[in-house]
């Protein structure tokens, strides 16, 4: 014990005389952390509460026209723009907003749509007045194709497009159910019938007897949280963080063997992994103070800066065990980069590198689920992205020890493969 | 003090042994010198007998003990003084033999009593508080001296102690070793500057290619080979072929 103590005391010695190190590797991710959490606020928002602006040009003037529009300002995500700069806006001055960019997406209703989705539910309502034996006919011709014209921004993304092309759909056939109905309730009526929609019928009502109401999974959590810029980012940029703790680590072993100082503990009595579990511990509790300090960033500074606070879980000691965890991970590979390689110019950009590529490849940059199916599997051979979703499952999925103890053991696997591998190559070294 | 016996050791990826059955015994309490040309072996068997290397077989005795079964029981008895400056650069080298004292299980008042103690002794107490890489030459390797003293071994082991320092930091390097040979430790010495070897040791083995050339004291070796230095012996012995 009195070993171990002695190492970390060392530890902490060898640290703080390099005081610019301690700044940076405290200040960089800090920096990083912040800056990725305000970048990638928008796009996260886009598929959230962020507000797009829908130039809306409307050449038909008719029911329809006015009923979508009606529908497409209900949702708040849209907000429809029907001039630009004090002057109606126009088919050619739309499309050529959108072709600048000024903004992303244009709809134009041309003329006659009204008429067209009439003529429709007019076909639909004879067909049904005959089948049931009403006489007359509701005025109808043939059917012209009619199409509802939408221009995007080149750059819109993907899943912008289908959020609005869903919603418009949506609308549409709303829109177009109530007419035949409305329709079919005039064939009847003036088949003689009494068929006109009693007062306190309300076709609104009735269309949405059946709706849609997202829960909780979690029926016994007090806080159900969506994802965000923060609820990534600052978990995500943090574990990255952390896991540039191999620099130090790699570059201090490279240096100790370099210089000698390693042969020197080497040379004193009793079990080096007293030393060894020492000079790791000095380092776990380094990560682990990096960590927090990260989240307390996202908990703290990120809110001052107009973003959400960062929520984490309702679980602190298993928020603290996979901490501990993370950097036990962390710190192993730093000894396995350091045994690895024979300088600090190899074993420096490889590690750094490294850490980007298993970064990338488990989820840090973007989420694992938008990843492609041949890279979600590859994810599962980056310890970041095992640390990475351990966190998310104590913060979004207010997760406990019991729903996150696989990831942490696959994580302590990863520790021993990298001690292992550190052991056999010195031990190696040294024949 | 030391009994070596056919001791063999071919690193990996080496195209020659580095050891080919070396014996020497060193008997009693003396200072031994271990000489040799380049690759003759000498750091090879400096790392064997600290437990750094394990030999592909042989044996090994330090202070009776056996090397294969009682590595812990040796490295407790001797101190190690490395040919590189084993200390951590950035630290003060109160603070590396603070953490050095503690490794070895010496208690708060004993490192400081014993700190105190040589930092005066090697002249360095004034730079007590100075990190190591702000030493010069002869400073780092009396500091690297201190390191392998601190918990008083019985047999000190330098390799190469005296290489680029000046003559008055080597002066005092050679008074500490008789002195602390005084007073009953053993020593065993590498050295590359043989007139050095020739004050200090009572006891003298010249390897090359792994094995023991001849072993004797100075005076003996010089009158047998007829030589008037003990330079003049190595050469005769290992040849003026320049070693890699």
């Amino acid at each position: 014990m009195r070993k171990i103590i002695a190492t970390l005391i060392n530890e902490f010695r060898l640290f703080r005389k390099d005081l610019a190190g301690v700044a940076l590797l405290f200040l960089m991710p800090l920096v990083l952390t912040i800056i990725m959490a305000l970048i990638q606020d928008a796009p996260f928002r886009e598929y959230q509460d962020i507000r797009f602006d829908v130039l809306w040009v409307n050449k038909d003037n008719g029911r329809l026209a006015e009923k979508m529009k009606d529908g497409l300002m209900s949702i708040p995500q849209f907000r429809l723009v029907s001039s630009y700069e004090n002057k109606p806006l126009d088919e050619i001055k739309a499309r050529e907003l959108v072709q600048s960019g000024t903004f992303k997406i244009a709809i134009i209703v041309p003329e006659g749509i009204t008429a067209e989705v009439v003529n429709s539910a007019n076909q639909v309502a004879n067909d049904m007045g005959k089948r049931l034996g009403a006489a007359g006919k509701l005025p109808e011709r043939e059917t012209r194709s009619a199409n509802l014209e939408i221009y995007f921004d080149p750059v819109t993304k993907q899943a912008m497009k289908l959020s609005l092309l869903n919603a418009l759909d949506k609308q549409l056939t709303k829109v177009q159910a109530e007419m035949i109905m409305g329709r079919l309730s005039d064939r009847m009526n003036s088949a003689g019938g009494d068929s006109s929609p009693s007062p306190e019928f309300d076709l609104q009502q009735k269309m949405q007897a059946v709706s849609i109401k997202e829960f909780s999974a979690d029926r016994q959590s007090k806080v159900n949280l969506n994802t965000n810029s923060v609820q990534h980012n600052v978990p995500a940029w943090a574990i990255f963080g952390l896991f540039f703790i191999i620099i130090p680590i790699a570059g201090n072993t490279i240096r100790e063997r370099e210089e000698g100082s390693l042969m020197r503990i080497r040379l004193i009595p009793g079990s080096y992994f007293s030393i060894l579990f020492g000079r790791l511990s000095f380092y776990v509790l380094l990560g682990v103070a990096q960590f927090y300090g990260m989240l307390l960033a996202g908990w703290a500074i990120l809110p001052k800066l107009g973003l959400p606070h960062l929520y984490m879980g309702q679980a602190p000691l298993t928020l603290l065990v996979t901490a501990m965890v993370i950097a036990i991970t962390a710190t192993a590979y730093g000894v396995c980069i350091g045994a690895l390689f024979q300088t600090p110019n190899q074993a420096l950009p490889f590690g750094a590198i490294s850490i980007v590529i298993l970064s990338a490849i488990g989820g840090i940059w973007v989420p694992v689920e938008i990843l492609p199916a041949g890279l979600q599997q590859l994810a599962k051979v980056s310890p970041l992205h095992w640390a990475l979703d351990a966190i998310n499952t104590i913060f979004l999925r207010n997760g406990g020890l019991p729903a996150v103890w696989t990831n942490l053991a696959i994580l302590l696997g990863f520790s021993a493969v990298f001690v292992t591998i550190a052991g056999l190559v010195e031990s190696g070294r040294q024949q | 003090m030391l009994a070596i016996s056919q001791l063999y050791k071919t690193y990996r990826q080496a195209s020659e042994p580095s050891l080919s059955g070396l014996t020497i015994d060193f008997p009693g309490n003396i200072i031994a010198g271990l000489l040799g040309p380049n690759g003759a072996g000498k750091t090879t068997t400096i790392s064997i007998l600290c437990g750094l290397v394990k030999a592909d077989s042989g044996s090994v005795k330090v202070l009776g003990y056996d090397i294969a079964e009682d590595k812990e029981e040796i490295k407790k008895r001797i101190g190690v003084v490395p040919q590189s400056i084993a200390l951590y650069p950035t630290l003060t080298v109160t603070e590396n033999l603070e953490y050095i004292g503690k490794l070895y299980g010496l208690t708060n008042a004993a490192i400081r009593q014993k700190t105190g103690r040589y930092l005066h002794l090697f002249g360095l107490e004034k730079s007590a508080h100075k990190a190591i890489r702000h030493f010069s030459g002869g400073m780092k390797r009396r500091a690297n001296i201190i390191a392998a003293l601190l918990h008083e071994p019985r047999l000190l082991i330098l390799d190469e102690p005296t290489a680029g320092v000046d003559v008055q930091s080597r002066n005092m390097i050679l008074q500490f070793l008789k002195e602390y040979h005084g007073q009953g430790h053993s020593i065993l010495y590498t050295s590359h500057l043989l007139e050095e070897a020739q004050q200090l040791c009572n006891e003298i083995a010249i390897i090359d290619h792994g094995k023991l050339v001849v072993k004797g004291n100075p005076a003996e070796l010089m009158e047998k080979n007829q030589c008037s230095s003990l330079e003049q012996v190595f050469l005769h012995l290992t040849g003026y072929t320049v070693r890699d």
